[in-house]
């Protein structure tokens, strides 16, 4: 229980230092939202003035700051300039449509890394491990923003999938089932961009931490015994090379909001990406800012969440 | 104390008999077509018979280790054979290998890495009892860990705990038990006493003379260490640069200077 209270205050202390830092940080940039306002000859710069006053942001940084605490702790996040609303209430839709693509791309690519890692190792050396070395280093080497271009050029040269958004625009008048199906049908280039963005770090990633568990002596010593090669990996090997994999899993769940921000915009997924790219281009603080939060708090429960399921699963922690 | 070594008994029959066995690692060059091979071993022969103590000593990389992989088909000679009770291990198909493995167990010099950290004493020993008995109860199993955990002197109390729980003495004691619980002919052990302190060398070393003593077991004991060969081995053989130089007796091998690099 103490356990649990320190890594409460260890996370709450760290959502503390994250938040004061970006504050600092996105006040000392340059230029606001009112200096492009200011060079519109249209209007005057006391209605500038006075808008900066009704908005606060003529007020020092630490009195912002507090403001926008105070807004955090209700869900509202402060409020955004260019949108003219609190903050919470652009996110949370926006949240949960990237939630559902980065969770869906998430469980794809460690889907076909378990499996292909533990496959690679099995055969370290041989020439099917090779080629699963090439393909993943040539995955590895083409960037994420060519990915999903080449995706969206299939998608609008064979009409296979909707080249972007998340529903038709007719989708409305359809029945649920048909619903369900348009928007299965717009997710799958966007999680399949992202799967093969994350996928061969992961396979890379999997295929050395059983490759290193192949070669315990007490994994040598059950070959020896001549234990099969299935349970060696499966009784033996996997749960030896667990502690680093549920670590990184523990980080993917921490990226979950960040990971997808490009491919949402390059394929109109409208997640944070779009709102983030807008924000920093409008210098709308406050949303950048809430995203910014958030993705530090899906880092802290990945990282809870990580520490969780090595409490579980390996039972020299639990006797600490 | 250690008592005296095995005495040797020419008249049995060879319970392990290796002809002529060469290794070679083939390793790749970046960028060069053709591999070099490095030669672990270069034509060693020997027999054991049961019952019996064989050291083998020889300086690092003289290809003891890479001998007892062999013995154990953890590594795949290029040549040669290995006849353990007339059966060539380098012929069989897998099942008649499974089946062989019952009779022949290696055991490491650092039993705290040679044991699964996440299991308990009761899951390492009754292990190979799962893939060997499939049929076994979990009863019988259980009385059999049992058992191998009181041939080497460890009592019930020991059954749940996990290695990291347990002195080097008693990790070895159960890398032991593992190991006996086959009931096996020969056991290979693999600089098996070098990491210990001289309290527990001399525990575990009377230890495998009694069990020599009441089971008939035969070793291989490989190590650097030429005065503990001779205290626990009838013969003695030198294993250098992959080769075996002719097996002596201990004293005359000491009478004639032949010191391993350790």
């Amino acid at each position: 229980m103490l356990r649990v209270a320190k890594r409460v205050l260890h996370g709450l202390v760290l959502l503390f230092g994250v938040s004061v830092l970006t504050f600092a940080l996105l006040s000392a940039a340059p230029g606001n939202l009112f200096d492009e306002l200011r060079l519109n000859p249209q209007i005057s710069p006391e209605t500038v003035t006075a808008l900066k006053a009704e908005y606060g942001v003529d007020r020092p940084w630490l009195t912002r700051y507090a403001y926008w605490t105070s807004s955090a702790v209700r869900g509202d996040f402060g409020y955004s300039l260019s949108y003219r609303c609190a903050v919470g209430k652009l996110l949370w839709p926006r949240v949960r449509n990237t939630l559902l693509l980065t969770v869906l791309a998430t469980l794809l690519s460690w889907m076909i890394a378990i499996p292909w890692g533990i496959f690679e190792a099995m055969r370290r050396g041989q020439w099917i491990d090779r080629l699963g070395g090439g393909i993943t280093a040539t995955l590895l080497a083409i960037p994420e923003l060519v990915l999903g271009l080449l995706l969206l050029l299939l998608a609008a040269r064979t009409g296979w999938f909707p080249a972007g958004g998340m529903l038709s625009t007719n989708a409305g008048d359809a029945t649920v089932v048909r619903n369900a199906w348009d928007l299965v049908r717009h997710l799958m280039l966007p999680v399949v961009a992202l799967a093969l963005g994350s996928a061969p770090l992961l396979i890379r990633y999997v295929r050395s931490a059983i490759a290193s568990a192949m070669d315990m002596p007490f994994v040598e010593i059950a070959r020896g015994h001549g234990i099969s090669s299935w349970r060696i990996v499966f009784r033996h090997a996997l749960p030896a090379a667990a502690n680093s994999l549920i670590s990184l899993f523990g980080f993917s769940i921490g990226t979950l909001l960040s990971a997808s921000l490009l491919i949402e915009i390059i394929l109109s997924w409208p997640g944070l990406g779009p709102l983030v790219l807008e924000a920093m281009l409008a210098r709308d603080t406050y949303v950048v800012m809430a995203v910014v939060m958030l993705s530090s708090v899906f880092l802290i429960l990945g990282n809870a969440l990580a520490d969780v399921l090595l409490y579980w699963s390996d039972p020299r922690i639990r006797a600490v | 104390m250690i008592t005296d070594p095995r005495p040797t008994k020419p008249d049995s029959q060879p319970l392990l008999r290796v002809r002529n066995l060469f290794l070679a690692y083939a390793k790749r060059r970046a960028f060069a077509a053709e591999s070099i091979a490095t030669h672990a071993l270069r034509g060693v022969s020997f027999e054991l018979r049961e019952g019996e103590t064989l050291a083998l000593v020889g300086p690092s990389g003289s290809g003891k280790s890479s001998l007892a992989r062999c013995l154990v088909r953890l590594e795949t000679p290029s040549s040669g054979q290995i006849f353990l009770e007339g059966n060539d291990l380098c012929r069989m198909d897998a099942i008649a290998l499974s089946s062989a493995r019952k009779e022949i167990h290696l055991i490491f010099q650092d039993a705290a890495s040679a044991l699964n950290p996440r299991f308990t004493v009761e899951e390492i020993v009754g292990e190979p009892l799962v893939i060997h008995e499939p049929t076994m109860g979990h009863g019988e199993r259980k009385r059999r860990v049992s058992d191998a955990l009181k041939q080497v002197e460890l009592a019930l109390g020991w059954h749940s705990r996990r290695p990291r729980e347990l002195s080097g003495g008693q990790r070895q004691r159960v890398a032991i038990a593992r190991a006996l619980v086959l009931q096996p002919k020969l056991l290979i052990l693999d600089e098996a006493l070098s990491s210990l302190d001289l309290s527990a060398q001399s525990q575990i070393a009377n230890l495998f003379f009694d069990l020599q003593e009441r089971q008939g077991l035969a070793y291989l004991y490989i190590t650097h260490d030429l005065g503990m060969a001779k205290a626990v081995a009838g013969e003695i053989a030198v294993l250098e640069a992959g080769r075996l130089v002719p097996q002596a007796l201990p004293t005359e091998l000491i009478a004639s200077n032949l010191q391993p690099v350790s």
